[in-house]
């Protein structure tokens, strides 16, 4: 069996070049390379580009031009799709996150996919093993239905391999039961990804209060619900002793309430941001557009800034896709009635490298770090049968690529995206050979 | 004017769509004093008024409008209970478009309906108000009011007073005022008048700042009691810190200032029992004003029913 | 393309008045009214008032818009603004002219028809116009054309007033 090396890849982290042997045999797994403290899954020799000794008759890939990094890893993503089946969300969805470059996710759980019991649990496992071409980790229910009243079975969860416990979009008003729920799951290593916000603050509200919330006659949600919920998870987080992971940050102010809890030295404190959140404003609504209706509403130019900064300056962990698929139908309705969120895993590197690399926003060791490396830490992966940590496969971009996006390259199946007719650059080679 | 579909909102329109319409409700006007009060020109046309919300006023307001047109008007009436049950706005739409509607006449509580019901719909949609979002054919009715009043509508500075936050009449009626020229403020209790940052006009929070500012009109809202799930302010006080209290009726009066409401009044709220008999108060003028706009409205509107006629 | 000038059309509106004053008037006992079809025709109608108030004969002046009688609205996308109508005298017992620029398919004068009766129940009416370029789609007749083209139908005539359009003259 011959080897396939990969020659001139540049090292997306800092810019070396490089060549690279790919394990053929299973035995030269066993000793994992690293670049940069980055594992190298799959490789079995690695040298500057030029130096490798290649043999004759080699399968060769000549990657001159296009960057080599670790595939991404998304903590936040939603795989149920109204009117599919369950193998078909997970067949579609993994096909999505591989076309976008990510291998792995976490998945939200939704009232299709209620992670809040064991048998749930092992048919989710045993669809994905079957249907997915990525990786899928299941976010555990922190509530029964996730509901907010009654604590999930946490041990048998973890047992489960479940790590990270969120009721997704569900924010409970019920302090009580979370510090209960959350001082019992500490004990268990587990984290809690839970996004900031005040029920009573943000009930009947649509968007983000400004100029076109006041024309569209829309209720705003205020800034400070999501603010006020920050400080208030963090503290009890805090007093639990649990990890708290911040899910989907939109505003400036919230990125500061992370900066400040991380500089006083709270352990187990991580947050992500959103996609979108760092793209568009809620000036994109426009004329009830509902493709820019999110949860939390799409904010101001200052708040992107601000959350681009969280993102540089390692307040904020991650960068997530937030996907979520909505059917047309859903979207089609009015702005009030029609559901949150928008799908962003078909294209999720493509639009990270066209909207922030490409315009110098953010570098490639910032958006390895932030899609990459600490998305893997937070989610930490495992293999259940064979107890091993699995780790992220590499992936090629070809930077120069372009194509525009359509209906059909959106493999989730649905397309509530603003990026339809939209160019993009880049072209994705996972995995590798 | 352009051929024009629907009427969502105030801001779709050209100012000279806007000019046409106002010109074409005084003409509408003048058939009032006719013996007979009817003109043929939607003969054979069928309007639908579909209410999701309470209205006796802007709905009869509709349909004597359609009536003199010689249209043909049927009343949908949308039982809360299919709301209940889940029926969505894509269903109610599919209903309509096999009723071969030529005009629908939509309220409903949610801002943004209208326009969706547009976009899936053959027959021209006026938009009679949605949530918070726009009323464009009380605008309309409202600067015929100024207009027929003070000849001109540009120069004059008229104040909306009371619940701005959830006012769909102060935002369409803003709009059309200043499109013409005119100059609005905002004035009313601080948690129901958005920042000026967000609107442009000017937020006053009493009436010294409103008296300072010389108004020509001041127009009032109706408090909506029934839009407030939390209460924004104390229930005790809104007549005396908001409302025309016979006081500052006489200031009114002394200035020679207009009074106006959409209507319907909560009299010893917005405004005493004596402002309603005052010279200038043109609240009778704004519901006759109504009909005609109205009858303006529809008769610019072109259905794309009629290419199947 | 043949033109009718500013001249010949003030001759033929005294020529008109002229007619009025011989024929329409000693019918109408005093109770005289010229109804102009606006736009155009209300013009014409007051200048033909004026000339019979030189002559000694008062008329009233009256102006209607029958757009919205128009038989082909919902056929045409674009809905012509409206313009106030102007009748500021009962038609009761009157003998109404009705003043119409052209005269072509009897449409307009069948809307003008319809209008005059829902103001109420004049004694007898007339109607004259400045053109009369035939092709009629409908059992009316002018009672006197100023002017009488026989036009093949696909010919646009075009009438163009001073106070309206700041040239005077017909093309056809």
């Amino acid at each position: 069996m011959t080897d396939t090396y990969i020659t001139n890849a540049t090292w997306a982290q800092s810019g070396l070049q490089i060549d690279l042997r790919m394990a053929s045999t299973p035995g030269d797994e066993l000793t994992t390379l690293f670049l940069d403290d980055i594992p190298l899954s799959g490789v079995s020799a690695i040298a500057p580009a030029g130096q490798m000794e290649i043999p004759a008759g080699a399968r060769v890939i000549n990657a001159e031009g296009k960057l080599l990094l670790p595939a991404l890893f998304d903590l936040h993503a939603k795989i149920e799709i109204a009117g599919c089946s369950k193998r078909e969300c997970i067949y579609r969805n993994g096909q999505a996150a591989i076309q976008g470059g990510v291998w792995g996710m976490l998945v939200m759980p939704t009232k299709g996919f209620c992670f809040d019991n064991a048998s749930t649990l092992d048919s989710f496992a045993d669809a994905v093993t079957q249907r997915s071409a990525a990786t899928m980790i299941p976010a555990g229910c922190i509530t029964e239905g996730m509901e907010g009243a009654q604590q999930t079975p946490y041990n048998t969860l973890a047992a489960r391999g479940v790590n990270i416990l969120s009721d997704a979009e569900h924010v409970t008003d019920n302090l009580l039961m979370l510090h209960r729920a959350m001082k019992y799951a500490a004990e268990l290593g587990l984290t809690f990804a839970i996004r900031g916000d005040v029920p009573a603050l943000t009930r009947n509200t649509y968007m983000h209060p400004g100029t076109t919330s006041y024309k569209l006659g829309l209720h705003g949600t205020p800034a400070c619900a999501e603010e006020i919920g920050l400080e208030t998870i963090i503290r009890l987080a805090q007093d639990a002793g649990a990890k708290l992971h911040v899910q989907t940050v939109s505003t400036a102010a919230g990125v500061d309430i992370i900066r400040r809890a991380k500089q006083s030295g709270i352990k187990g404190l991580t947050a992500e941001v959103a996609l979108h959140h760092l793209l568009y404003t809620h000036e994109n609504v426009g004329d009830y557009d509902t493709t820019f209706k999110t949860l939390p509403p799409l904010r101001e130019q200052a708040d992107c800034d601000a959350l681009l900064q969280g993102v540089k300056d390692g307040t904020i962990d991650c960068i997530v896709s937030d996907h979520t698929p909505c059917i047309p139908f859903a979207k089609k309705q009015d702005f009030v009635t029609a559901p949150q969120g928008m799908v962003s895993l078909d294209t999720f590197l493509q639009t990270i490298y066209t909207m922030l690399v490409l315009p110098g926003k953010l570098s490639w060791a910032e958006v390895v770090r932030a899609c990459c490396i600490n998305p893997a830490i937070i989610a930490n992966p495992y293999d259940q049968e064979e107890g091993t940590p699995i780790a992220a496969p590499l992936l090629l971009f070809a930077p120069d690529e372009e194509f525009t996006v359509t209906e059909e390259l959106m493999n989730c199946g649905t397309t509530n995206t603003p990026l339809l007719g939209k160019t993009l650059r880049g072209g994705i080679t996972l995995p590798l050979c | 004017m352009n051929p024009r579909k629907d009427l969502i909102t105030i801001d779709s329109l050209s100012d000279e769509d806007i000019r046409t319409i106002l010109e074409s409700t005084s003409a509408m006007k003048d058939i009032f004093t006719k013996s007979v009060k009817k003109v043929p020109a939607l003969k054979g046309k069928s309007v639908l008024t579909l209410f999701y919300e309470p209205s006796t006023r802007t709905r009869s307001s509709f349909e004597v409008a359609a009536n003199r047109l010689s249209a043909d008007v049927t009343t949908f009436t949308v039982s809360t209970s299919s709301v209940v049950k889940g029926e969505s706005v894509h269903d109610t739409i599919d209903t309509l478009m096999s009723m071969k509607m030529d005009y629908i006449i939509v309220r409903h509580k949610n801002s943004g309906i209208p326009a969706v019901i547009a976009r899936h719909c053959k027959a021209s949609v006026i938009n009679a108000g949605d949530g918070a979002h726009a009323h464009p054919s009380q605008a309309f009715l409202d600067a015929f009011t100024i207009k027929e009043k003070y000849g001109e509508v540009g120069g004059k500075r008229v104040v909306i007073i009371g619940d701005i936050l959830h006012s769909r009449v102060a935002r369409s009626t803003s709009t059309i005022l200043r499109r013409l020229g005119a100059e609005v403020a905002y004035m009313g209790p601080g948690p129901l008048v958005p920042q000026e940052k967000h609107t442009g006009i000017p937020r006053f929070t009493n009436w010294e700042q409103v008296f300072q500012w010389k108004p020509d009109v001041i127009y009032l809202l109706r408090v909506q009691n029934e839009r407030m799930d939390t209460p924004f302010f104390p229930r005790g006080d809104y007549h005396q810190a908001f409302g025309i209290t016979e006081e500052r009726l006489r200031r009114i009066d002394d200035l020679n200032l207009s009074i106006m409401h959409p209507g319907p009044v909560n009299r010893g709220v917005e405004i005493c029992d004596a402002a309603m008999d005052y010279r200038n108060t043109l609240i009778n003028n704004q519901v006759e004003n109504g009909i005609a706009a109205r009858m303006s409205i529809l008769y610019h509107l072109t259905p794309q029913t009629q290419n199947n006629d | 393309m043949p033109t009718i000038n500013q001249a010949e059309i003030e001759q033929a509106l005294d020529a008109w008045a002229k007619h009025l004053l011989s024929n329409t008037a000693p019918r109408a006992a005093g109770k005289l009214a010229i109804v102009g079809l606006i736009t155009h025709g209300d013009v014409l109608a007051r200048r033909l008032v004026q000339k019979l108030e030189q002559a000694g004969c008062p008329a009233e002046y009256g102006a209607i818009d029958i757009t919205l009688y128009r038989d082909d609205l919902s056929l045409r996308g674009i809905r012509p603004a409206l313009r106030s109508s102007h009748l500021p005298f009962s038609t009761d017992d009157m003998a109404l002219v009705l003043v119409d620029d052209v005269c072509n398919t009897g449409r307009t004068a069948r809307a003008a028809m319809e209008v005059i009766f829902e103001y109420g129940r004049p004694a007898r009416v007339e109607l004259q116009c400045l053109v009369d370029r035939g092709d009629r789609q409908l059992p009316i007749q002018p009672d006197y054309a100023a002017f009488t083209l026989t036009a093949p139908q696909s010919t646009r005539v075009q009438l163009k007033l001073q106070d309206i359009d700041g040239e005077e003259n017909i093309n056809y």
